[in-house]
């Protein structure tokens, strides 16, 4: 262990920023939310109320990427900073990029639903020099970008990144949501007394994050500070008591060097459904911010899942520069167990500096700080080394998957009723960690002090393929949601996180192949001392495939 | 009644992947939820398409009949009272 300069010191400032959502582009979005105008219509091909962007559908782009890309162009055109140079990176955050796709064939999926292949088509349109990074952490993906690029800056890696993200609506997703009685028939009312579900949307945006303060414009918006944490309690149900989504909160603002004193307001995640509101007043009250102006923006835009992280910060990072939020479109009257100082109309506040939040399926949590203070942050702090204790590759077989699995299962000797229920790829995983623990263990180290870094190529798309092919039989019930759940890749990192009780950061990347990036990044949640111990590894299970290698890492005392 | 409930616990098993369950392992009685077979919201929701496609029993959510997914009995009497 050494004492060194705090890389921290590095500011990351907000600059150029562009995002589409069913209100329109920037300002038109603005112009409504100020209007207290929604964008959620009745839609029949949903049989549901959504909120629809448009968009310039071309030939050789899929919706997905022309939402993106149009973001993309107009912050490059805007700022003047492209991604042609070593020192720039594009991260992208989506849930189920070209899912769409899927539909044309579960047995022989298309290539373009693969996250990577349509990120790097979005690359070549724009000549990146760098491969994009691509993060699909359900709902929190947004949000969790802004924690992986503000890594990515302040280490050093590269001066410039652009985080975009989007999410464009298709049968897949509103099935899916459908199946799990989550959506409300009207749109959406975030928090208040008579919400019943959310309303989904679709949306893309992009920001530059920058450390040179010139190309940043006027802005003096910061990204301060970040964290991500798990509840460790259920996959798809909210935590009972808020005390994950409270732990990336507190962990955010003492990154950010900022007390409760110091916020000016907090933007949350705020779907309107009776348990998502009710869990975020409590982590809300744990981290004193009760007292704090705080807003929804669902009830304008919807639930825009990979965008919302992304788009809902944009907003934020405006709203801190004109020193009141929108109202709460759709709230009326409060339930929540807490009360919040929310309003259906426009609030002033006092300090520059907010807090933005996200929670989503697997119990991620998200929250980032930005900030407008010109704060000094302590200068000198722990550099921590980290050292690889134990690795597990999971063996291959001439069984095939189902038969392998389980005399796995059976000869670890447990009966977790979970297991049978668990998709195909969480099953791979949750042998994989079960061995790798028995080799070393999490032992004493708290909770909120272990990590799970994971990445593969098909994100979920194993199980993806699973939930379409019961959509394609358009049975009278709808879709399964014991099948839905698993359509996202961190749910079996979830899965992992219930297991073990992980509740520190858990983050998925997709990228083509491991190019370490799961390990680097693990390598700085210890350096940075965020965690004690890390879970890291590939992840990868497709049609009866597999490539599961996890690895432990702990901070060397 | 003894035929639905058998029928009933099939259904569950099949559905909710209860492998290594037999119809004879679930107590007719005993609550479906907590510890003994493990189940949870995910499998509430799914209980609730098990009713409508097999019986036509249609429900918006569970809480509307929170008392009928008590146990395998309450949820077989809950159908003969509902079914079309």
């Amino acid at each position: 262990m050494e004492e060194t300069m705090d890389k921290a010191n590095v500011k990351i400032y907000l600059g150029a920023s562009s995002i589409r959502t069913c209100l329109g582009n920037k300002a038109e979005t603005l112009t409504a939310m100020r209007n207290g105008e929604s964008g959620l219509v009745y839609s029949d091909i949903y049989s549901m109320p959504v909120g629809i962007a448009e968009c310039k559908e071309s030939v050789e782009y899929t919706r997905f990427e022309s939402l993106l890309l149009e973001q993309l162009h107009n912050v490059i055109a805007e700022s003047g900073i492209d991604l042609t140079q070593d020192d720039s990176i594009l991260i992208i955050s989506t849930t189920k990029g070209n899912i769409d796709y899927l539909a044309k064939d579960c047995d022989n999926i298309p290539e373009r639903a693969y996250l990577d292949v349509s990120a790097q088509l979005i690359a070549e349109n724009l000549k990146c020099k760098n491969k994009p990074i691509i993060i699909s952490n359900a709902c929190i993906s947004g949000v969790s970008a802004f924690v992986v690029a503000r890594w990515l800056l302040v280490s050093g890696q590269y001066k410039h990144a652009i985080v975009a993200g989007c999410d464009a609506l298709c049968e897949f997703i509103t099935s899916g949501f459908a199946s799990f009685k989550s959506i409300s028939a009207n749109p959406c009312k975030p928090y208040d007394a008579t919400r019943d579900g959310l309303t989904l949307g679709e949306a893309a945006g992009a920001v530059l994050l920058t450390t040179e303060h010139g190309v940043s414009g006027n802005s003096v918006v910061c990204l301060a500070g970040g964290a991500i944490s798990n509840d460790a309690n259920h996959i798809s149900g909210p935590s009972r008591t808020g005390d994950g989504l409270y732990y990336a909160i507190n962990n955010a603002m003492n990154e950010a060097g900022v007390k409760s004193e110091d916020i000016g307001f907090v933007n949350t995640h705020g779907t309107a459904t009776r348990y998502n509101d009710e869990m975020e007043s409590k982590a809300i009250a744990w981290a004193e911010l009760c007292d704090k102006p705080l807003n929804s923006l669902k009830g304008y835009i919807g639930h825009t899942l990979g965008a919302s992280g992304v788009v809902e910060t944009i907003i934020s990072s405006e709203e801190l520069k004109l020193g009141y939020i929108y109202g709460t479109k759709g709230y009326n009257e409060s339930d929540t167990p807490h009360q919040l100082t929310i309003s259906p109309n426009i609030q002033s506040f006092e300090k520059r500096c907010c807090v933005k939040t996200a929670s989503g399926f697997g119990g991620c949590n998200a929250a980032i700080v930005l900030d407008m203070e010109q704060r000094e942050i302590s200068t000198a702090k722990k550099h921590i080394d980290s050292k690889v204790v134990a690795e597990y590759e999971l063996p291959q077989s001439e069984l095939p998957f189902a038969e392998f699995i389980r005399n796995e299962f059976k000869a670890i000797g447990e009966s977790n009723m979970k297991f049978y229920k668990m998709s195909d790829m969480s099953k791979a995983l949750y042998i994989a960690v079960e061995k790798l623990l028995s080799i070393e263990g999490f032992n004493e180290t708290e909770p909120i002090r272990r990590a799970i870094v994971l990445a593969n190529k098909s994100a979920s798309l194993d199980a993806d393929a699973i939930h379409q092919e019961i959509l394609n039989k358009h049975l009278p019930e709808g879709a399964s949601p014991a099948a839905f759940v698993y359509t996202l890749a961190n749910v079996s990192a979830g899965e992992m996180c219930i297991r073990h009780k992980i509740q520190g950061d858990n983050t998925f990347f997709i990228e083509d192949q491991d190019s370490g990036l799961t390990e680097k990044y693990a390598r700085s949640l210890i350096e940075n001392d965020k965690v004690d111990v890390v879970l890291f590894g590939w992840c990868e299970y497709l049609k009866g495939i597999w490539n599961v290698n996890v690895k432990l890492l702990k901070s060397i005392q | 009644m003894e035929q639905l409930v058998k029928e009933l616990k099939e259904h569950l098993i099949e559905e909710l992947n209860l492998e290594e369950i037999t119809v004879e392992d679930i107590d007719t009685e005993a609550p479906l939820f907590g510890d003994g077979l493990g189940l949870d919201s995910i499998d509430a929701l799914e209980i609730i398409l098990i009713l409508e496609k097999y019986y036509g029993v249609k429900l918006a959510n569970s809480a509307e009949a929170k008392p009928a997914f008590y146990s395998v009995k309450t949820l077989a009497e809950y159908i003969m009272q509902n079914r079309k």
